[in-house]
């Protein structure tokens, strides 16, 4: 099959031929007849060879790729807890701070009460205008003010800690989730490559593509304000906005 | 006055309420979305809502057109406090009758203001 051929038969196969039928070798002479016949073009059957062989390899390594299977199976289900945690941490971190400042509110105002009844008799006696009585009374009005005071500050001290302690979620969330964006990073070469490999372009036009919106519109928070001219930037915006309308 | 402070996390329910505690209301209660809040309406005589818009079950811009459509409560005053910042989103509110729109984040002073806003309007 390697000879080129120039006319249909050559010399070398009609001496075979004769030496199969002489031979009596019917089945290999029949075959030479067919291929005789249907010559089969070298070229087009080395490249069926070596797509088959290119396919064969793609299939190959698509089954390697074990770690999309990771992906799906483990790492996923696994980014999901992640965010769950995220959610758990950042919920208790801003009760124990609304618990704090919620439990400071009081104590600040009973303050603020006790200064402002002090207060009119102070003005006298910085004036000169007080008398013997209301003087004994200012102080002890004042002696109260500075016991509650000096007890309520180290109480504040105390939930001001408390504050600024449940600010570490920050630092914990904030490793969590760098943790899920190089997933999400992974997840997307993996889904690239994927693309790559049944030869579909993963051109970006992605640029054009807004986020699906769910029912009524709802995306919540926008992360990219600045790319976007469909949505306000602020506050301000939506007041013009409205006052546009005729608001 | 009697105060309806409707969204799905208990955490910004806090917020809001804390703030409006500040500024004196003191009769607030609370509903976690859409579907809860409007019995609570039919069945008391709540003078003002601040919802959300993104919310499970019903939405804070349903809840405003169910409350615009139901006659005992129509007269009612909302404000939306709502992440929601489409520009599309804002006028759909706007037209589904809404007093006030806030986008979060917000401040204190913001809410002040547009409390201060919808107030004189009514009087």
């Amino acid at each position: 099959m390697t000879n080129a051929m120039v006319g249909r038969v050559s010399l070398e196969q009609a001496k075979s031929l004769v030496e199969f039928l002489e031979t009596n070798q019917q089945e290999k002479a029949d075959a030479l007849i067919a291929e005789i016949q249907n010559p089969i073009n070298s070229e087009l059957f080395a490249e069926i060879g070596k797509l088959t062989r290119q396919l064969h390899d793609s299939l190959t390594n698509f089954q390697l790729d074990s770690r999309l299977n990771d992906l799906a199976t483990a790492d996923i289900p696994d980014a999901k807890e992640r965010l769950s945690y995220v959610i758990t941490r950042t919920e208790e971190a801003a009760n124990k701070t609304m618990d704090a400042v919620e439990s400071i509110f009081p104590v600040v105002d009973n303050i603020a009460d006790q200064v402002n009844a002090v207060n009119p008799s102070w003005a006298k006696l910085m004036n000169n205008e007080i008398d013997l009585k209301e003087f004994k009374s200012l102080c002890g009005d004042i002696d109260t003010l500075l016991q509650t005071t000096g007890k309520e500050t180290s109480h504040i001290h105390t939930l001001m800690t408390d504050v600024l302690m449940a600010q570490d979620f920050q630092d914990l969330t904030g490793q969590v989730i760098r943790k899920v964006i190089d997933l999400v990073r992974e997840v997307e070469d993996s889904l690239i490559n994927m693309l790559t490999a049944f030869g579909i372009s993963s051109d970006k036009k992605l640029d054009e593509l807004k986020p699906t919106l769910g029912e009524n519109l709802v995306e919540g928070p926008i992360v990219n304000k600045e790319n976007r001219d469909d949505v306000v930037e602020d506050q301000d915006d939506v007041d013009d906005l409205l006052s546009s309308l005729g608001f | 006055m009697k105060v309806l402070v409707v969204d799905d996390f208990s955490t910004m329910r806090r917020i809001v309420k804390n703030l409006l505690r500040d500024l004196g209301f003191t009769n607030i209660q609370e509903a976690d979305d859409g579907s809860t809040a409007l019995p609570m309406l039919q069945g008391g005589d709540f003078d003002f809502v601040v919802t959300d818009w993104n919310m499970p079950g019903m939405q804070g811009i349903d809840l405003l057109k169910a409350i615009r459509a139901d006659e005992n409560l129509s007269h009612i005053p909302v404000l939306l406090i709502t992440a929601e910042a489409k520009k599309e989103q804002i006028v759909m509110a706007a037209q589904a009758g809404v007093n006030g729109y806030i986008v979060k984040p917000f401040t204190a002073a913001t809410l002040k203001t547009k409390l201060d806003k919808i107030f004189e309007r009514l009087a």
